[in-house]
């Protein structure tokens, strides 16, 4: 610990005062290596008060380091270790309730209850606490960004879209005092800024419209629970009230529809529920893939570790993992009804539906088998007579030479569709013709129906969860309740008349909760990464014990205390960000920056990014203006090239059913398909994760196949094509240019250089229009497109 | 002229970007900077020779006359017991000083016996195509991880810059896709580029304007790049960027350069079973591979076939005379080549496939999955040469010595690199990975 934790030093200087965590904490840290119930060196363990008291005289000899032994091997503890552990020893080891793993965690500071600090100084809190730390370190800020690079930076965060060049213009002239605060008004009331953050939480949640594995099946609704958040975010709904629905929608607001579609959240992810021969191991992977991704995206807590083993330093012991899985153990996958008589009539018509398509099944064999029959017999009479024999023995009774000879034969002797057609009579035609009229008329309004995934109780009664047991099998049996190092906790028996455990309820009630230490330290860390690119925390899915420390641990506490002050808005958060100086600043390096903080943690300035993948593909449709704004529904799958799909595990007909309408294809990307198994090139390239785990922080890498990609590549060349048809038109083509892909008006120099280029090209090529592609997909390429500053 | 023979006519390297990018772009931020390993290996880079499908063990590197014994004497086999052996449709032969056993259908291979070091002892952890795929390449058979080459390149770096350090070439592509060779949670600039071969080997590679106005818009983007720079001072993001796109210029044109088979000799092409002019096939792959292991590729992945027409011959074992034919004079030219260039001994070659195929018969002729014993070899540098490690029961139905499961073989490979492989971790979602995840041990007898 360093002495950035002055605030903080209360809760750690109360588990110093206590000998016994003291004691605990030294066996933890330098003897359970060797010396716990599975290490066991020597026959000694020394996890419980009784097995420490039987070993106490060979302990105090041990790391006394005066006899043979001497204890730990790799170095003797210190003065104060030593002292700690003898008096706890000489008080006969009195060792509370709770592991030692989670007594050990629990002075951690994360896990402490949120103290609102005093704001050091005048002016906007967030400014006062950055200030006194740059000012701690003899550093200066730098001034504030100028107003075009203000706007485009607060419209990228909020929207993941620049701005347009009117929207920047009338904020550059605006003399009103409040013309930021406006802009941010504004962008916050748009329904873009849901597009954009309801994608940092799907990157949270591992969303995807399939559910992975080799067949990689669709999840058909799972779009509805997207645009749930999507809608959320827009709505700014409290952010407890957000995790509540998500948690325990079902259980918590059961006459609410639209609030049980957040229990989607535990249906988006990978699964193997299509497999049905795996239905075991599909519900352990299932509650593993809730436990592990909830304990992180809600608490910031790395549970997956403790599945197999307690870790040493994780704060979540095994018996607390599987407390916390117990929660889940009742759980089954359901839909959630939209509107009720309306999914009932929808249900309803679904089943007489498909007793219709069984019969008119029936119809189409009663007219085409014979014909297919004959023409198959036709064939077979051309091929040896034992490949006949084959084909007339019936499937269970045929020999394996028999079914390898029907097998290599098959697909020979079957004959196409259209094979079967041309031998109709035209009295067949006919039928055959009034058959397809049916089927129009049973399709022509066919549509998703109103449901949303989601989940709920199976009963009452939760199915028994066990510890594993040394060797396989199941240990011993544990109930559901809450991790030891945050308190603990044990959640009661529902009521006798309760349709559900009610554990996942008393879970959201814990999680949205002011009282809970983690939920509003991780909500505000994430809200301040997706601004600053860096959290205050830099582990934001992990505030375990070990976790870096927080570079301004009471700003964090502020902002923690703040998100409940604001009854838990997420807008306002971004509010109190985005006003601060800190936000505003440019990112212009100032004096000392570079030595003293390379990774500008202080804050002296605004640190540039690269644009995320959606980003990229949006800003290009943009500035080509080709963007279609159209909001919500289905997964979009755009068109690509044969040779681009091919990483597909199903057939590319299957996996790849391209959306018809080609304004459709330019859609956001947060409304494009993602597949677990496959990810659009543009994506992959741009690093955009692929959904098979909770993401918290995206990889933002620079390789040369991106450039080749949006040198090369179709979209890019395509986008450019748009652009430059525009440009044709425009009186000054290399203004309009400037101003729709970097919403500004080109310098002298700039406008002369592109302009002797748009001559040599059109001489080079031979046409303007194809010089001004040209153009267009050099300005894609811009350093100044795909970053932000 | 021609797109291939334009793109040929390129000149090596840059002329756009100044010197001066090269410079601002501080080691530590690019990904692709070269890296020490943890000891000196003896390889410098691999060359995986990935046959899709599941070869079959007993036809190829572990023949097995009892099948034969077997078979007569109506033994039954199999999961439900219902099965009679198949003996292998090839006759096998002893090979060099060190008196290995292979069937024909590997025999120009077999020549390089005293190089090989046969393991006969393989296991995986499943009996799917898309899983086993996956475990062999990322060590997962569920999720997926990071692929083998990308845990090398992000171990390694590149020694050059204007090609990506971990390389693909799949004509097709195996079970499980792209996925095989994602860099998945490391920096994505360890992901495999495939090649493909034939007309346009790599994606988005081909110029969409010819090379000179291409070289008008790339002049035009740097001179703005560079102003943009200038005006923000230094930031190895932007710089990194701006080098990105000389590496893809270089690619534009280095890449073709590797592609173009015009400056070696009748004799090398010979040796890879190769036409002049060709562009397609094992030996062209094998050709590209050592091509690529000169200008100082990493790793270097090769894949026979694809998800379909592949090793996985449940009906007619004859199948594999073809899918044997395509790459065994190949592999064998690699190899000799290699030696004779002196590169063997610095470049590790890895021959596997995703599981072995069931002693017993399935279909008319044929062979099931059979992941519980398999073969691959290694061969160059670090291994031993002329060792036959391992060893199956006298029908190759159980590993009755020497077991290396996958985990133990990847750790193997990367010690050869002069990696341990339970310290080349990358941390991510909360802990620490690695190809190995906890399991694997270095086959310390498989080493020179």
């Amino acid at each position: 610990m360093t002495l950035r934790f002055s605030l903080l030093a209360v809760p750690l200087l109360a588990s110093a005062q206590d000998p016994g965590a003291q004691a605990v904490a030294v066996l933890e840290q330098r003897c359970h290596q060797c010396h716990d119930a599975r290490t066991r060196m020597a026959g000694i363990a020394l996890t419980s008060s009784a097995e420490v008291t039987a070993a106490r005289d060979r302990i105090v000899a041990a790391i006394g380091y005066q006899a043979k032994v001497k204890m730990p091997p790799n170095g003797r503890l210190g003065s104060g270790e030593a002292a700690a552990l003898t008096s706890w020893i000489g008080a006969g080891a009195p060792w509370k309730a709770g592991t030692g793993a989670s007594r050990a965690a629990s002075g951690h500071w994360a896990f402490q209850p949120v103290r609102r600090p005093a704001v050091p100084g005048a002016g906007l809190p967030v400014d006062a606490f950055i200030d006194a730390k740059l000012r701690e370190r003899a550093m200066r800020a730098a001034p504030e960004a100028s107003r075009e690079t203000l706007i485009r930076r607060a419209t990228y965060d909020l929207h993941g879209l620049p701005p347009s060049y009117d929207e920047i213009q009338s904020f550059v002239r605006d003399p009103n005092p409040s013309a930021y605060r406006d802009v941010l008004d504004r962008l916050l009331a748009s329904p873009r800024y849901g597009e954009k953050w309801g994608k940092h939480w799907l990157d949270l949640v591992r969303y995807g419209d399939t559910s992975g594995f080799e067949q990689d099946p669709y999840l058909l609704y799972a779009w509805r629970y997207r645009d749930w958040v999507i809608k959320s975010f827009n709505d700014d709904k409290p952010y407890d009230r957000f995790v509540k629905e998500q948690i325990a929608g079902d259980e918590l607001y059961p006459e609410e529809p639209e609030a049980q579609q957040g229990t989607g959240y535990y249906t988006i992810g990978t699964n193997r529920d299509m497999l049905y021969k795996v239905e075991d191991i599909n519900r352990v992977e299932t509650l593993t893939d809730f436990v592990d991704t909830t304990s992180s995206v809600f608490l910031g807590l790395t549970a997956g570790c403790a599945r197999c083993h307690d870790h040493k330093f994780d704060p979540i012991p095994q018996r607390d993992y599987y407390r916390l899985q117990a929660i889940f153990a009742p759980f089954q996958k359901t839909r959630v009804f939209l509107h009720y008589d309306m999914a009932r009539g929808y249900d309803l018509q679904e089943n007489t539906r498909t007793f219709r398509l069984h019969e008119t099944g029936a119809q189409l064999s009663a007219l085409l088998d014979p014909h297919r029959k004959a023409l198959r017999e036709a064939r077979l009479a051309q091929l040896a007579p034992a490949v006949g024999e084959a084909f007339a023995t019936p499937d269970d009774r045929k020999t394996p030479e028999q079914k390898a000879l029907f097998e290599a034969n098959a697909k020979k002797v079957e004959p196409s569709d259209d094979q079967v057609f041309a031998r109709l009579s035209k009295d067949e035609l006919a039928q055959l013709h009034e058959i397809e009229r049916r089927l129009v008329g049973i399709y022509k309004n066919y549509a998703p129906g109103p449901f949303s995934p989601g989940l709920t109780d199976a009963g009452r009664e939760a199915p028994r969860t066990y510890l594993p047991a040394k060797g396989g099998g199941d240990g011993e049996e544990v109930g559901p309740g809450f991790p030891g190092a945050l308190g603990g906790g044990d959640i009661p028996e529902p009521p006798r008349d309760s349709a559900t455990t009610r554990r996942r309820k008393a879970l959201a009630e814990w999680i949205a909760s002011p009282a809970n230490p983690l939920t509003t330290r991780v909500m505000v860390n994430r809200i301040w990464q997706y601004h600053f690119g860096r959290g205050l925390i830099s582990t934001p899915s992990d505030f375990g014990t070990r976790a870096g420390a927080p570079s301004h641990p009471e700003l964090l506490e502020w902002l923690a205390s703040e998100l409940v002050e604001r009854k838990w808005s997420v807008k306002e958060m971004h509010r109190t960000i985005m006003l601060s100086a800190a936000y505003r600043r440019s990112p212009r390096l100032p004096p000392a920056a570079p030595e003293r903080d390379p990774e500008n943690s202080l804050l002296s300035h605004f640190t540039r990014r690269r644009l995320e993948a959606e980003e990229i593909r949006d800003s290009v449709l943009m500035a080509a203006g080709s963007l279609n704004g159209k909001r919500g529904g289905r997964p979009v799958v755009p068109p690509l090239a044969l040779e681009e799909l091919y990483g597909m595990s199903q057939p590319v007909g299957n996996a790849w059913i391209v959306t018809a309408g080609r304004a459709e294809h330019d859609r956001r990307t947060i409304y494009m398909i993602s597949r677990r198994n496959f990810r659009m090139p543009l994506m992959e390239a741009f690093d955009r994760p692929e959904g098979v785990l909770s993401c918290a922080r995206r990889d933002s890498s620079t390789t040369a196949p991106q450039s080749l990609s949006l040198l090369n590549g179709p979209f890019t060349l395509a986008q450019a094509g748009a652009l430059a048809s525009r440009l044709e038109t425009a009186g000054h083509p290399v203004a309009a240019a400037w101003r729709a892909a970097l919403g500004r008006d080109p310098s002298a120099e700039e406008a002369g250089r592109a302009r002797a280029f748009l001559d040599r090209q059109t001489a080079n090529l031979g046409s303007r229009q194809a010089a001004l592609v040209e153009l267009s997909r050099g300005l894609f390429n811009l350093n100044e497109f795909l970053y932000v500053e | 002229m021609n797109r291939r023979q334009l793109l040929r006519s390129m000149v090596a390297g840059s002329t756009l970007l100044p010197a001066i990018v090269t410079d601002l772009l501080a080691a530590s931020t690019d990904p692709l900077a070269p890296r020490a390993p943890h000891f000196a290996g003896k390889a410098k880079r691999v060359i995986f020779l990935y046959m899709t499908g599941g070869v079959s063990h007993v036809d190829t590197f572990d023949p097995k006359p009892g099948l034969k014994t077997a078979a007569e004497r109506g033994v039954k086999a199999g999961r439900r017991g219902d099965q009679t052996y198949l003996p292998a449709s090839w006759s096998a032969k002893r090979y060099g000083g060190s008196g290995l056993e292979v069937t024909d259908l590997f025999r120009h291979t077999a020549e390089l016996a005293d190089d090989l070091c046969v393991i006969r002892s393989m296991t995986g952890d499943h009996n799917d195509h898309f899983q086993a795929a996956m475990g062999v390449h990322t060590g997962s058979v569920t999720v997926k991880r990071p692929s083998i080459g990308s845990w090398v390149s992000y171990g390694l770096g590149t020694e050059n810059r204007n090609l990506p350090s971990f390389v693909v070439l799949a004509p097709q592509l195996p079970y499980a896709g792209s996925q095989v060779w994602s860099s998945d949670f490391l920096p994505g600039a360890h992901g495999g580029t495939r090649v493909t071969g034939g007309e346009e080997p790599v994606a988005d590679l081909q110029r969409r304007a010819p090379e000179k106005m291409q070289r008008l818009e790339l002049d035009l983007l740097a001179r703005f790049n560079r102003r943009h720079l200038n005006e923000r001072g230094a930031d190895p993001a932007l710089s990194a960027r701006m080098k990105a796109f000389e590496t893809a210029f270089g690619m534009q044109s280095e890449m073709p350069d590797v592609f173009d088979f015009s400056k070696e000799t009748d004799a090398t092409l010979s040796l890879y079973g190769l036409r002049r002019g060709g562009n397609t096939g094992f030996g062209w792959q094998c050709l590209v591979a050592r091509r690529l292991a000169e200008r100082g590729v990493r790793f270097i992945e090769l894949i026979d076939t694809g998800s379909s027409g592949n090793w996985d011959v449940h009906g007619e074992i004859d199948g594999m005379n073809a899918l044997a034919g395509n790459v065994d004079r190949p592999i064998a030219g690699l190899l000799r080549d290699l030696k004779s260039r002196g590169m063997l001994d610095e470049t590790l070659v890895v021959w596997t496939t995703e599981f072995g195929r069931s002693p017993w018969l399935s279909g008319k002729h044929g062979r099931e999955h059979y992941n519980k014993a398999y073969s691959a070899w290694l061969a160059g540098g670090g291994i031993k040469g002329g060792v036959v490690w391992g060893k199956t029961d006298e029908v190759g139905a159980k590993i009755v010595e020497n077991t290396v499961h996958v985990h133990d073989f990847n750790a193997t490979v990367l010690h050869c690199l002069g990696f341990d492989h339970t310290r080349l971790t990358f941390r991510h979602a909360g802990r620490d990975f690695r190809l190995t995840d906890v399991h694997g041990n270095v086959v310390k007898p498989l080493l020179a």
